[in-house]
């Protein structure tokens, strides 16, 4: 009677894992490609056989839609090969590669960023990519210095798709109203200040905000430090001045009116509702990358602005825009690695890309597509190679938790706009909290 | 004694689904859980024994985390009777003859069935807006038009509002409970000359007590879990200045977000503990005002 009931529920867990196990894969996809390729793909050697390889990044809608075309034509040329695309909003991709990491289930292809990459690498997720280069991806020309902005410790952890550099992203027609004819190439904080005091008194914002962890890091580099330290152990200032002097700009900015208060900003059902999307600002301190979709977004049109500060050289630097990694636990390392030399070299490909992953790696590319890119994205790679010329390296990349200190700084940024916090208290909490997540 | 067996054998081999489901998706996630809650663990590295630490942290250095108990404790204690109150009224109003009642029903019932959905979180989203269907509401009487995305107050509440707006499944039960009391002691209370009042509160409420209890104790249950609602509608953050960060949202984000797999089950356990208290002060309480008929109406 035991020993029967035992096998019976043996069989029986043995049915049930037999069929999660198969359509798992297919489930979380919600792309339309078939799996039938999967009980072979584990043990083929990329040669001839059916392979399936999965790939995951966030993004808006614009990005999907010619990426899911750029997947489509590497499967037309390479016909053995079927890429199945999972993708997210910035958020939801973060909280979905989670689980997935634990799991030991991460898709063999993840876009990756600057403030995840070191957490995803240490925790051993993510393959060494040194081993491709050469092989199955030509980085002969690509800067070696590009490539470097992948390096963690002693490996080569994601593979850079553009540079990046922060800008200011203005509508002349705006700035023209206010009273002011140009942004000049630097300018110092109080100068800021009062072209945001001039657009207060137009009636006009002169921004929406600076991303606190973005525009705080650059603030820090202009004064000769930065907001990590170089081995990613601690904050990398010791002066908290620094900290209470560039919160208190951006809550003079909200007091004067000049940036909008933080309920407005939250009311906003999306981008494209944001006041310098309308025409009531003048414009926003962002990532270059950002400046094609701000214009496809807004009727007007932008122009090109340095950030404030007169050591504008020691604050901008170049960041890689975003990475292609590689999971440690993928069976297809080597089609990956392809894909991704498809995805930097390959022409056609970047011609549907557009730079919208940053400034394309390869000056081959660079110089072909020059003729199909709109003016705004020549206008991205102008300011991009000015940016080259005129700022500093990025230093070591962001340390494991630096996820959780974004989220942190943000969160008290936002209490310092509220007016809930002094900036001098919020200096104080902010270095607490930060030491004990890098301690950790 | 061999056909005995056999038809026990059938027996295990349709509930086996069930047990297996139990097992592996309940009862090893909760020892599993148990034991990260007593370790560091970051979902990638083997965990590592840190005895009471993470309860530790929770009370003593933690003030995100106490917010988020606090306001989900206004969120439960507001949210709680405001929804059974809700209930209870459309209840007596659906237990009135009408030829219509069972659209009625139905369509009050709509709200639960769709409740804890994305889209009606998305929706709530619109009918809150700025030019949303409240504030012109509100704007129409001549009150001024609320922020309630950007005031963390104003957040929680619109929370509240939705939760007390998916009052339908408390209110079925409200329903069943309503038809069980007898036509007759309301008939015989008329003749007496009672008031509507008066037949609420003699009649109605003894009656209903079993019924309101076992709502209590499971609506309360019910919104101590409340994630949806609270992630779609901050768009995953908890704000504005974390006014919506619930319980089970800030553990969300401490196990999936920041990696702290150990500190999201030592506050899964808290939480435990918390409802466990909960549930046994209603359960104690009732007895002073809960009336079952087969104990003579005591």
């Amino acid at each position: 009677m035991k020993k029967s009931l035992l096998i019976l529920l043996g069989i029986i867990m043995i049915l049930l894992l037999a069929a999660c196990s198969g359509d798992d894969s297919s489930e979380d996809t919600g792309g339309d490609t078939d799996d039938t390729s999967e009980e072979t793909d584990s043990d083929s050697e990329a040669s001839g056989d059916e392979v399936t390889v999965r790939i995951a990044w966030w993004g808006s809608q614009p990005r999907h839609d010619y990426t899911l075309e750029v997947i489509e034509l590497y499967e037309e040329q390479n016909p053995n090969v079927s890429i199945e695309p999972e993708y997210a909003s910035w958020d939801d991709y973060w909280q979905k590669l989670s689980p997935q990491a634990a799991a030991n289930e991460l898709p063999d292809i993840i876009q990756m960023d600057l403030s995840y990459i070191s957490q995803y690498a240490e925790n051993g997720q993510l393959a060494d990519l040194e081993q491709f280069l050469g092989n199955e991806i030509d980085d002969s020309n690509i800067a070696e210095n590009t490539i470097e902005g992948g390096r963690i410790n002693d490996g080569l952890y994601g593979f850079n798709l553009g540079s990046n550099a922060l800008s200011f992203q203005y509508n002349p027609e705006v700035l023209a109203e206010i009273g002011v004819d140009e942004i000049p190439d630097t300018y110092s904080w109080d100068e800021y200040q009062s072209m945001a005091q001039q657009a207060a008194d137009a009636g006009y914002f002169f921004d929406n905000g600076m991303q606190a962890d973005v525009f705080f890091n650059y603030y820090l580099r202009q004064n000769g430090a930065r907001l990590y330290a170089e081995d990613g152990s601690g904050l990398g200032y010791d002066d908290d001045q620094l900290f209470i002097d560039f919160f208190t700009i951006l809550q003079e900015q909200v007091d004067m009116e000049a940036t909008p208060t933080p309920d407005y900003l939250a009311q906003l059902a999306g981008p494209e509702d944001d006041p310098v999307v309308e025409g009531e600002g003048v414009g926003i301190f962002q990532w270059s990358n950002q400046f094609v979709g701000l214009e496809d977004m807004s009727e007007h049109t932008f122009a090109f602005g340095t950030p404030p500060g007169e050591n504008l050289e020691d604050g901008l630097f170049l960041k890689p825009s975003m990475y292609f990694s590689i999971s440690e636990n993928s069976e297809q390392k080597e089609v990956a690695a392809d894909f991704i030399d498809f995805w930097v070299n390959d022409v056609e490909a970047n011609k549907l890309i557009l730079g919208d992953r940053g400034v394309p790696v390869s000056s081959v590319v660079q110089e072909e597509i020059a003729d199909d890119v709109s003016e705004a994205q020549q206008a991205v790679f102008d300011y991009v190679a000015w940016a080259e010329e005129n700022s500093t390296p990025m230093g070591a990349p962001d340390p494991a938790g630096a996820g959780e200190i974004i989220e942190q700084l943000t969160n008290i940024s936002e209490q310092i706009s509220y007016g809930e916090i002094s900036p001098e208290d919020a200096a104080e909490h902010f270095r607490t909290q930060a030491e004990s997540i890098l301690g950790n | 004694m061999q056909t005995h067996m056999k038809q026990n054998l059938w027996g295990y081999l349709f509930i086996g689904p069930f047990i297996i489901g139990f097992l592996a998706f309940t009862i090893i996630p909760i020892v599993a859980s148990f034991y990260f809650s007593f370790t560091s663990y970051n979902l990638f590295n083997p965990p590592e024994w840190i005895g009471l630490d993470n309860f530790k942290e929770m009370f003593t250095s933690d003030p995100r985390y106490l917010h988020s108990l606090k306001i989900t404790f206004i969120y439960v204690f507001a949210g709680v009777p405001l929804r059974l109150l809700f209930a209870l009224a459309v209840a007596m109003l659906l237990n009135t003859a009408s030829r219509a009642v069972g659209l009625y029903r139905t369509l009050y019932y709509l709200p639960s069935l769709i409740g804890g959905s994305v889209a009606v979180a998305i929706m709530w989203r619109n009918i809150f807006g700025d030019e949303g269907i409240v504030n012109l509401a509100l704007m129409t009487m001549g009150i001024d038009p609320v922020r309630w995305f950007g005031n963390p107050t104003a957040a929680l509440w619109m929370l509240i509002f939705l939760s007390v707006w998916q009052f339908g499944s408390s209110m079925l039960i409200f329903l069943a409970g309503l038809k069980s009391i007898p036509q007759s002691y309301y008939e015989a209370a008329s003749v007496d000359g009672a008031s509507f009042f008066q037949k609420f509160y003699n009649i109605t409420i003894p009656m209903l007590s079993p019924v309101i209890l076992f709502n209590a104790v499971m609506q309360t249950i019910a919104a101590f879990m409340t994630f949806v609602p609270a992630y779609i509608i901050s768009k995953g953050t908890g704000g504005p200045l974390d006014g919506t960060l619930l319980y089970s949202l800030y553990l969300f984000k401490q196990g999936f977000e920041f990696f702290h797999m150990g500190y999201a089950s030592a506050m899964a356990w808290v939480m435990l503990v918390i409802i466990g208290i909960l549930t046994s002060i209603i359960f104690f309480s009732s007895k002073y005002w809960v009336h079952y008929e087969s104990e003579g109406g005591r």
